[in-house]
C-alpha cells in the first residue's frame, strides 16, 4: 500500500559545498540517497518535496554541516495479503521468482494452482497447465502477498497464486 | 405392532407362570394398564378374539386358573384381579423359593397377562353383549386360522427383530436389577463412590508375590462357604494391586472380624501384622486402573532390552490378548562378519555376548549379505507379497524384521520418534515420504509432547476438548497445563487453562518460523506456505526447499538473516580444508556441516576437520575476464558454462563464490574462476553517495599528493611566470623590460614597461628578473618562484642558491644541488658552507630576534611549498618530489637555512624547535607546524611571492646582515599582500623588518609572529 510519509533524515555536508548551491546540492543528495532506498519496513518510492531544511551545523572537529531535513516522500510498504501486479524474474522446480516493483515475491510450488505445472523440458522451463496459463521468465503474474519477512535492508515476500482472480495476466 | 409385541410376551407359555407374581404389582400398576388395555380391545376386535384364544389354547396346564377366568368372566375387572391376587398369592410364595429366576420375569408380564384376561373378558364381554357383531363378520371367521398365521407372522416379526434390540428389550424386561441399572445411567459417578455406609476396606499383608494366590484362596472359601451356609464367609470380596503395593492385599467386609475370621489359616498371609483399615477417601484408589499405553498397530514404539534396546519400531500387529505385540524393526545384522573363523553362531550364548559387544548398525535386511556367509541360515519363504525371508529363526519382509515381542519389552511412552528414523521406515515404499503414515506419527509425538515446546506467547488452538475452536496465545505453562489468553471469538481476552495435549500452535502462511523441535531441520529459518491441520509446511530460507513440520516443533521467529550455526560456524562462511582446499558451508546441521568447495565438490564434513574459517578480506580484488576490478559484494556472471550469475561472497585466489538467490542448491552458493566471469553490476558508489573526491576540485588535487602519487599532479596550477617581471632576449623587443600578464605553454602576454602594451612573446625569450634589483632571475620554466619561496626562509640568500639550484634548470647545472637534494645534509654542507660563513654573522647579530618571526614565517613558506610540491614536480625537481614528498623537499628546504642559523645562532627560544627540524627533520614535527597554519593551498602564492624579492639577497648576504634584512623584509610583506593566505602568516614576517629597522625589541617579535 502507498503512503504519503512525513520523514527527516540527517545529511551531512563537506565544507567544500559551501556556497550558492548549497540547496540545490541538498535536494541531490537527498533524492540521491532516499529514492529507492528499503528500510527493510517499506520501500521510499519518491521524494515528493521538502518540507523544511532546517539551518545547517557545523559539527565540532570535522567541519561538515549538519542539515536536517525534513520531507515527505511517497513509500510503499507490502501488507500480508495485498495483491500485486509482479513480473516473473525467474522460474525453479521449487516456485517462482517474481519482482513487484522492488519487491522480491517467491510463489512456492504449494501457493501454484496444482493443474500448473511444472514443465522443465521447454525452453525456457516454465509453470503451464497446458492450456493458456504460461509462466514463465517475464510473465506478468497478479499475485497475493502471504507473508513479509522484513531484512535489514530488504524485504522479502512469499506469495500465492493459489486463488481465484490471481494467475498470469 | 408394539400391541403385538406386548402381547406376543403375554401368550408366552409360561404364561401361568407369570400369574403368581401379580402380587408385586401395585393396584395403581392395573390401573394405568387398564386404559391401554382398552384401547387395544376396542382397536381390534380379532385382537380380542386372538387373546382369548391364545389363552385358551395355552391355557391348559393350570386347570384352577381356567377356572377362574370362567367363573369371574363376567365381574368386573378388579373384583377379578383382586380375586386372583387373593388366589395366587400362596402359589407364588412357593415358586419363589423353586425357581427365583421366572419370579421376576413373572413380575413383568404379570400385567400382560392381566391384559390378556382383560382382552379375553373385553372380548367375550363384547361377544357376548354383541352377537350382531359376530354376523358382520365373513363367513367362516370362527374357524378361519387367520389368528394362526397372524402368530407366526408375529413370531417371524420377532426373530427378524434386531437381536440388539430384542437384547435391550429383554434386558428391560427381565434385568435382575433394573432399579441399577436405569440409575447408573442417571447418578453421576461421584455419587457411586463409598460411603460410610458401604463396607470396609482393610488391607492385609502376605508374603509379597503371593497376592494373587492369597486372593484365589479367598475366592475359594467364599465359594466353599456361601452366604447361606452354616458358617457363611463374611468377606465380601478380596483384591490385590499387583507390583504397585508388593505383598499386600485387600479385603472388604462389614467387620474386621469378619476378615480375620475369614482370613483364619489362609497361606501366605501374615496374621501377625495388623490389618490395616483403608480410609474411605482412599477407597477409590484402590481400585483405580492406571490406564496401559494403548497400543494400536502402525504406532511407534521403542524396545526396551535386547539388541535392539532403544531402536524404534512400528506396530505390525497386537495379539488379543494384549500381551504380544507384532512389531517391526529396522534389523541389526552383521550376517557372520564378525563371526570367528569356528562359525561363531553355534554357540547362542557367546553369540548374544557378542551382539551386545559390536552393535551392528541399522541396515534393512540384504539376502545377498546374508547369503555370502549365512547361507545355511536363510530360507525364503513365500510372503503373500512382497519377498520373506527367514534368517536366523526370525523373519524379514521387505527388508525389516518382523518379530514377535512382548509387551513388557516395548515402551510406548516417550518414544518420541526422530524423523530420520521414521523415514528409515519409509524407505522400503517407492515413494518416502509420501509412505509416511503422519497421522500415526503425529499421534505418537502428541502423547510426547513436551510441555516445553509451549512457549509464552506463542500462538495456540484448542482442537479437542470442551473449548475446541479457541484461540489464542499462551501465558504460562506449569506442568502440562499451558495458560492462554484468548485472542478470538466470545471470550477474547480472558485467561484460561488448558491442557497440553489439547492445544497445537496455530500459525498463518506467511508467518515467518523458526524449527526448535529434535527433527533434522532444527534451526531452520522459514516462512509458513501452508497449514493444514497439524502439519506445517515452510519454505526455508536457506535453502529455498520446503519443509513439511508438525507445528508443535516449530515457533515464531523475530530472527532475521541466515539461520544455521554450528559453533563459529555459519552458513556462507569461507573455511579452509587443507592447504589447497577452501570450502563454503553451505549448510549446517546439527552435527555436521555441508560444504561446497573451490572445485564445485559438495561434502559433508565434521567441524573438526575443518583446518580454519578463513575471516573474510574486504580489499580482496580479482580481475575478471575483461581485466576490470572485482571485489565481494559486486554482482557477475559467467560467461560460458552454465551462465550462472550471483553476488560475490568471497573470492579466494582464482576463484569465486557466488551466492545467488534464486538458486535453491547449495544454499544459492556456486563456485566459479573469476576468468570466466564478466562483472554485471560493481557495488559502486551508489551507496555511498557522491565522491567528494571528484566533486570537489580543491580536494581533486590534493588527492594524488596523499594516495601515493599513482597519478602525476596537474602540469602547474598557476603559471609562475605570470606576474613576473622579465627581460626579453631577443627578437624585436630584444631588451626591454615587462610584467608577465598572462602565459601558457610557449608563450606569454608581457605588458612593457616602455609602451603599456601586451606583446606575445614565446616564453623562452624571456628572463625573469627581479623588479628591484634587475637581477636575472633563476626559474625553471618560468618558476622562478621556487627558488623565490626559498629565499625568504633563507632569509638567507645562500640557501636560495642552493634551492635555486636544486629547482631550476639554472640549478640543474650546479653540481653541488643535486647531492644536496639526495637529501643530506653533508651534501649541502658545502653549499652551506660558502653561505654560511657570510651568513653566520648576520645571523649571528640578529640573534634570538630574528627567529621567530622566521620560525612563523618559514613555516608558513613551507606549508606553502608543501602543498605546492606539484607545482615543483613539474619542474626538475619532480623526482626528488615524488619521492618523498613535499615533507622531504620541504626538510631539505629548511634543513640548510637553519641548519645554518642553528649552530650559528645557538640561541633563543627559537633554538629548540630549529634545532629538532635542522638535525632529524623530523618530519613530523615539521607537518605538525604548519598545517595548524593554515590551507597548504592558500599559502603558496606568498611563498612564491616571497623570493621574488628576497632574490637579490643572495649578493647581500655575504657581505652584512642588515642588507638582506632590508631587501628581505621590505618585498616581503608587499608580496604577500599581493596574494593572500599567507599574508596573515606572513605578516609575521611582515613585521620583521621594523624589527630589523628597530635592532631588538626582541620580545615584540615574538609575541607579533607567534599569533
Amino acid at each position: 500500500m502507498f503512503f504519503l510519509k512525513e520523514e527527516t533524515k540527517v545529511i551531512a555536508m563537506h565544507p567544500s559545498y559551501f556556497g550558492p548551491n548549497m540547496r540545490e546540492y541538498l535536494i541531490g543528495r537527498l533524492n540521491e540517497e532516499e529514492e529507492g532506498r528499503c528500510t527493510g519496513d517499506h520501500f521510499v518510492i519518491c521524494v515528493m518535496d521538502m518540507v523544511d531544511i532546517g539551518e545547517g551545523r557545523v559539527m565540532p572537529g570535522i567541519g561538515q554541516a549538519e542539515y536536517t531535513i525534513r520531507y515527505r516522500a511517497i513509500i510503499w510498504k507490502p501488507f500480508r495479503g495485498e495483491t500485486v501486479d509482479a513480473i516473473v524474474t525467474s522460474v525453479k522446480p521449487t516456485g517462482i521468482f517474481t519482482l513487484a516493483g522492488p519487491l522480491s515475491v517467491f510463489i512456492a510450488r504449494k501457493n501454484i494452482p496444482s493443474d500448473i505445472k511444472w514443465e522443465p523440458n521447454t525452453v525456457p522451463p516454465q509453470y503451464t497447465d497446458h492450456a493458456d496459463q504460461v509462466i514463465e521468465k517475464g510473465t506478468s503474474l497478479r499475485l497475493k502477498i502471504l507473508g513479509v519477512k522484513p531484512d535489514v535492508a530488504a524485504i522479502n515476500a512469499i506469495g500465492t497464486i493459489k486463488e481465484d482472480y490471481l494467475g498470469p495476466l | 405392532m408394539s400391541n403385538f409385541m406386548d402381547q406376543n410376551f403375554a401368550s408366552d407359555e409360561e404364561e401361568d407362570d407369570f400369574n403368581p407374581v401379580n402380587q408385586d404389582d401395585s393396584d395403581a400398576e392395573e390401573v394405568d394398564s387398564k386404559p391401554a388395555k382398552r384401547e387395544t380391545s376396542a382397536d381390534a376386535a380379532p385382537d380380542a378374539k386372538y387373546g382369548r384364544d391364545a389363552h385358551e389354547e395355552e391355557d391348559t396346564k393350570d386347570v384352577e386358573e381356567d377356572e377362574e377366568n370362567d367363573e369371574e368372566e363376567e365381574d368386573e375387572e378388579e373384583d377379578d384381579e383382586d380375586d386372583e391376587d387373593e388366589v395366587r398369592n400362596p402359589r407364588k410364595k412357593q415358586k419363589r423359593v423353586v425357581n427365583p429366576f421366572i419370579e421376576d420375569e413373572a413380575g413383568v408380564d404379570d400385567e400382560e397377562d392381566e391384559g390378556d384376561d382383560e382382552e379375553d373378558e373385553l372380548a367375550e364381554y363384547g361377544m357376548e353383549t354383541h352377537p350382531d357383531d359376530l354376523d358382520a363378520l365373513p363367513q367362516g371367521t370362527e374357524t378361519d386360522d387367520r389368528r394362526h398365521r397372524q402368530l407366526d407372522r408375529q413370531r417371524e416379526i420377532d426373530a427378524s427383530m434386531d437381536a440388539e434390540k430384542q437384547a435391550q428389550m429383554l434386558k428391560e424386561r427381565y434385568g435382575r436389577n433394573r432399579a441399577a441399572a436405569s440409575d447408573s445411567l442417571v447418578i453421576p459417578k461421584r455419587l457411586l463412590l463409598p460411603s460410610v455406609e458401604d463396607p470396609s476396606i482393610w488391607g492385609g499383608r502376605c508374603k509379597p508375590g503371593k497376592e494373587k494366590e492369597v486372593v484365589y484362596s479367598i475366592q475359594q472359601r467364599i465359594e466353599q462357604r456361601p452366604a447361606n451356609s452354616r458358617n457363611p464367609m463374611r468377606i465380601i470380596s478380596a483384591f490385590e494391586r499387583g507390583n504397585i503395593m508388593q505383598g499386600w492385599f485387600y479385603c472388604e467386609a462389614r467387620r474386621q472380624a469378619d476378615v480375620i475370621e475369614g482370613l483364619d489359616a489362609i497361606n501366605f498371609y501374615y496374621p501377625s501384622q495388623k490389618l490395616t483399615l483403608v480410609p474411605v477417601k482412599e477407597m477409590p484408589d484402590l481400585l483405580r486402573v492406571q490406564k496401559s499405553e494403548e497400543l494400536l498397530p502402525g504406532g511407534w514404539i521403542r524396545i526396551k532390552r535386547g539388541k535392539y534396546q532403544g531402536d524404534l519400531a512400528q506396530i505390525e500387529e497386537v495379539e488379543t490378548n494384549g500381551l504380544n505385540v507384532t512389531v517391526r524393526l529396522v534389523p541389526r545384522l552383521d550376517y557372520g562378519m564378525n563371526d570367528d573363523a569356528l562359525g561363531a553362531p553355534a554357540d547362542a550364548k557367546r553369540k548374544r555376548g557378542a551382539a551386545s559387544t559390536v552393535r551392528p548398525p541399522q541396515r534393512l535386511f540384504s539376502e545377498t549379505e546374508a547369503k555370502k556367509k549365512h547361507a545355511k541360515y536363510l530360507s525364503s519363504t513365500s510372503g503373500l507379497g512382497g519377498k520373506s525371508w527367514n534368517y536366523l529363526n526370525d523373519n524379514y519382509v521387505d527388508g525389516f524384521l518382523i518379530k514377535d515381542m512382548r509387551v513388557q519389552h516395548l515402551s510406548a511412552k516417550n518414544v518420541n520418534p526422530r524423523l530420520e528414523e521414521v523415514t528409515m521406515f519409509a524407505r522400503g515404499g517407492e515413494d518416502g515420504t509420501a509412505n509416511l503414515d503422519l497421522a500415526s506419527l503425529a499421534e505418537t509425538l502428541k502423547n510426547s509432547t513436551a510441555e516445553d515446546s509451549y512457549q509464552p506467547g506463542d500462538p495456540v488452538e484448542v482442537y479437542r476438548g470442551e473449548q475446541q475452536g479457541l484461540i489464542g496465545r499462551t501465558v504460562s505453562t506449569r506442568g502440562d497445563i499451558v495458560s492462554l489468553q484468548v485472542t478470538e471469538g466470545d471470550l477474547a481476552g480472558q485467561t484460561i487453562d488448558a491442557p497440553v495435549r489439547t492445544l497445537r500452535k496455530r500459525f498463518r502462511e506467511g508467518d515467518h518460523v523458526k524449527v526448535i523441535g529434535g527433527s533434522r531441520y532444527q534451526n531452520e529459518l522459514g516462512m509458513v506456505v501452508q497449514v493444514k491441520d497439524d502439519t506445517v509446511t515452510l519454505l526455508s530460507d536457506m535453502s529455498m526447499q520446503e519443509i513439511t513440520i508438525f507445528s508443535k516443533d516449530l515457533r515464531l521467529s523475530a530472527e532475521m538473516a541466515a539461520d544455521g550455526q554450528l559453533g563459529i560456524y555459519d552458513v556462507h562462511d569461507l573455511v579452509q580444508l587443507d592447504a589447497a582446499t577452501v570450502a563454503c558451508v553451505i549448510k549446517v546441521d546439527r552435527e555436521s556441516l555441508r560444504v561446497i568447495d573451490q572445485n564445485g565438490s559438495i561434502r559433508n564434513i565434521l567441524p573438526t576437520q575443518i583446518a580454519n574459517k578463513i575471516v573474510p578480506r574486504r580489499d580482496a580484488v580479482a580481475t575478471d575476464r575483461n581485466g576490470a576490478e572485482i571485489r565481494a559484494a559486486d554482482t557477475v556472471r559467467e560467461v560460458y558454462g552454465e551462465q550462472r550469475s550471483g553476488v560475490i561472497r568471497h573470492i579466494h585466489r582464482s576463484f569465486l563464490f557466488l551466492h545467488n538467490k534464486a538458486q535453491a542448491e547449495n544454499a544459492g552458493i556456486s563456485v566459479v574462476r573469476t576468468t570466466n566471469v564478466v562483472t554485471v553490476s560493481a557495488r559502486g558508489g551508489r551507496a555511498t553517495g557522491p565522491d567528494l573526491t571528484k566533486m570537489n576540485p580543491a580536494l581533486a588535487m590534493q588527492t594524488p599528493g596523499g594516495g601515493g602519487a599513482a597519478m602525476p599532479p596537474p602540469r602547474r596550477g598557476r603559471d609562475q611566470l605570470i606576474g613576473k617581471t622579465v627581460t626579453i632576449r631577443k627578437g624585436r623587443f630584444k631588451g626591454l623590460v615587462g610584467i608577465v600578464r598572462d602565459a601558457d605553454d610557449n608563450s606569454a602576454q608581457v605588458e612593457l614597461y616602455t609602451s603599456n602594451k601586451p606583446v606575445h612573446i614565446p616564453r623562452e625569450l624571456l628572463t625573469p628578473k627581479d623588479p628591484v634589483s634587475k637581477q636575472p632571475l633563476s626559474m625553471g620554466r618560468g618558476r622562478g618562484g621556487g627558488m623565490g619561496a626559498r629565499t625568504p626562509f633563507g632569509s638567507g640568500g645562500p640557501p636560495r642558491d642552493s634551492w635555486s639550484g636544486g629547482r631550476t634548470p639554472m640549478a640543474g647545472g650546479d653540481s653541488s644541488r643535486t647531492p644536496a637534494w639526495g637529501g643530506a645534509n653533508s651534501s649541502r654542507t658545502p653549499a652551506w658552507g660558502g653561505g654560511s660563513g657570510s651568513r653566520t654573522p648576520a645571523w649571528k647579530n640578529d640573534g634570538s630576534r630574528t627567529s621567530n618571526p622566521y620560525a612563523d614565517g618559514s613555516r608558513t613558506a613551507y606549508g606553502g611549498i608543501g602543498n605546492r610540491t606539484p607545482a615543483w614536480n613539474s619542474g626538475s625537481k619532480t623526482p626528488y618530489d615524488s619521492g618523498s614528498g613535499f615533507d622531504a623537499f620541504a626538510s631539505g628546504s629548511r634543513t640548510p637555512a637553519w641548519g645554518g642559523a642553528v649552530p650559528n645562532t645557538n640561541t633563543g627560544n627559537r633554538t629548540p624547535a630549529w634545532g629538532g627540524l635542522s638535525n632529524s627533520r623530523d618530519q613530523r614535527d615539521f607537518d605538525d607546524a604548519p598545517t595548524p597554519g593554515g590551507g597548504y593551498s592558500a599559502p603558496t602564492p606568498g611563498a612564491y611571492e616571497a623570493p621574488t624579492p628576497g632574490a637579490p639577497t643572495p649578493g647581500d648576504w655575504p657581505d652584512s646582515a642588515p642588507t638582506p634584512g632590508g631587501a628581505f623584509s621590505a618585498p616581503t610583506p608587499g608580496a604577500h599582500a599581493a596574494y593572500d593566505a599567507p599574508t596573515p602568516a606572513m605578516g609575521g614576517s611582515a613585521a620583521t623588518p621594523g624589527a630589523y629597522g628597530g635592532n631588538d625589541g626582541g620580545p615584540r617579535y615574538d609575541d607579533s609572529p607567534s599569533p
